[in-house]
């Protein structure tokens, strides 16, 4: 194959994982920073019901 | 007090940015002080000081093409100077396309006996013009549903109540803006520069789910009184195809930072004026006598094709 075809290929996986790498902290961080803190007994609240709908 | 102080640094810095950003527009070269279109078939040049008649009236002196088209030279029918030799107009045989920045290319520029070199200038409408024309083509006359039938899914399914269409209107606007703007800084800086243009389609769609996610998160801690009121409407967002169709047209048509954000907030706005304009429809729809076969999305879909008729009557509108 041609390797600029690979390089640009490499290039582009390169370039993506590093967008997401980076947001993916971003997201990841500010998840933490603005974290709300959920009542438990919601979730098990809702685990005992039915929940059909 | 000192917090006054540094949102006035803060304040002053971003106005310097964007003097900075719109000093940009300004002719490239000294000589010349000003271009501009003239009625439909001509172009005005105002100099700084009095130029050479014979080298003024010399059609061979100036090229022009329209900026997408380099090759295609347009004809100058005639050059005429004005009696303070200040002013060149440019007549052409055939109307000029205003819509598209011209470049006209001057060559030896002679002032006086003497050669000032060559200017490459861009001739074009007035730039504020240019930009509320973006945005009042994106939000009333190319109107991205009742034009371009995208984003119909969610349209059709968030337009029964006003209070909802409102809250899903405004909830898209700021998504849409903010995920457009971080998808032009993307493709400006990143995707073009290292030749992945061919990969948009599926960094604008990681663009939008993550500007949702993050909207859902800082707006879950920082005003969850709004939160509640944007509910499920935050999550649509994502399925909306106005909000992939804006991204994709702004690469395609290689805007900068404030056509991108005018296309971004038009197509909010847009959506929103739609999704109010059906949903007060429904509401009196459903009051009305609709025959049992039409009622529900049917009849929905029939007003929404008349709307469309009616937006037909602003295509081919032109504002500047």
């Amino acid at each position: 194959m041609d390797p600029v075809l690979i390089k640009l290929a490499l290039g582009g996986l390169a370039v993506l994982g590093c967008i997401g790498l980076f947001f993916g902290i971003g997201l990841a961080l500010a998840a933490h920073k603005f974290a709300v803190e959920a009542n438990p007994k919601v979730e098990e609240v809702l685990d005992v019901l039915a929940g059909a709908q | 007090m000192k917090i006054f102080k540094r949102e006035y640094l803060i304040l002053s810095i971003l106005a310097v940015l964007g003097l900075a950003l719109l000093g940009g527009c300004k002719p490239e070269h000294r000589f010349i002080k000003k271009t501009a279109f003239k009625d439909t078939n001509a172009i005005v040049i105002t100099f700084a000081d009095r130029v050479d008649e014979a080298w003024a009236k010399n059609t061979a002196n100036y090229s022009i093409y329209e900026k997408p088209d380099p090759d295609i030279k347009l004809k100058i029918d005639r050059v005429s100077l004005s009696p303070d030799k200040r002013t060149v107009v440019l007549a052409f045989k055939e109307d000029l396309n205003r819509d598209q920045p011209h470049i006209l290319t001057i060559s030896e520029i002679t002032s006086g006996g003497k050669s000032l070199g060559t200017a490459l200038v861009k001739v074009k409408k007035l730039y504020f013009g240019y930009l509320f024309s973006i945005l009042i083509g994106a939000m009333i006359i190319h109107n991205f549903v009742f034009t371009k039938y995208l984003g119909l899914c969610v349209f059709f399914g968030t337009s029964q109540k006003k209070s909802t269409a409102v809250g899903m209107g405004i909830t898209f606007t700021i998504v849409i803006v903010f995920s457009a703007m971080m998808a032009w800084f993307l493709y400006q800086f990143v995707l073009k520069p290292y030749r992945l243009d061919f990969l948009q389609i599926v960094v604008f769609i990681g663009l939008v789910s993550l500007s949702v996610q993050a909207v859902d998160t800082i707006l879950r801690k920082v005003n969850p009184a709004l939160f509640k009121a944007f509910g499920v409407y935050l999550v649509l967002v994502i399925a909306n195809c106005i909000v992939i169709a804006v991204p994709l047209l702004l690469a395609d048509n290689e805007y900068n930072g404030w056509e991108s954000l005018m296309l971004a907030f038009g197509a909010g706005i847009g959506f929103l004026i739609a999704l109010f304009l059906m949903s007060s429809v429904r509401e009196r729809l459903d009051l009305a006598n609709v025959p049992p076969t039409y009622r529900g999305l049917p009849i929905a879909f029939v007003v929404a094709g008349l709307f469309a008729l009616a937006f037909m009557g602003f295509s081919g509108m032109s504002i500047f």
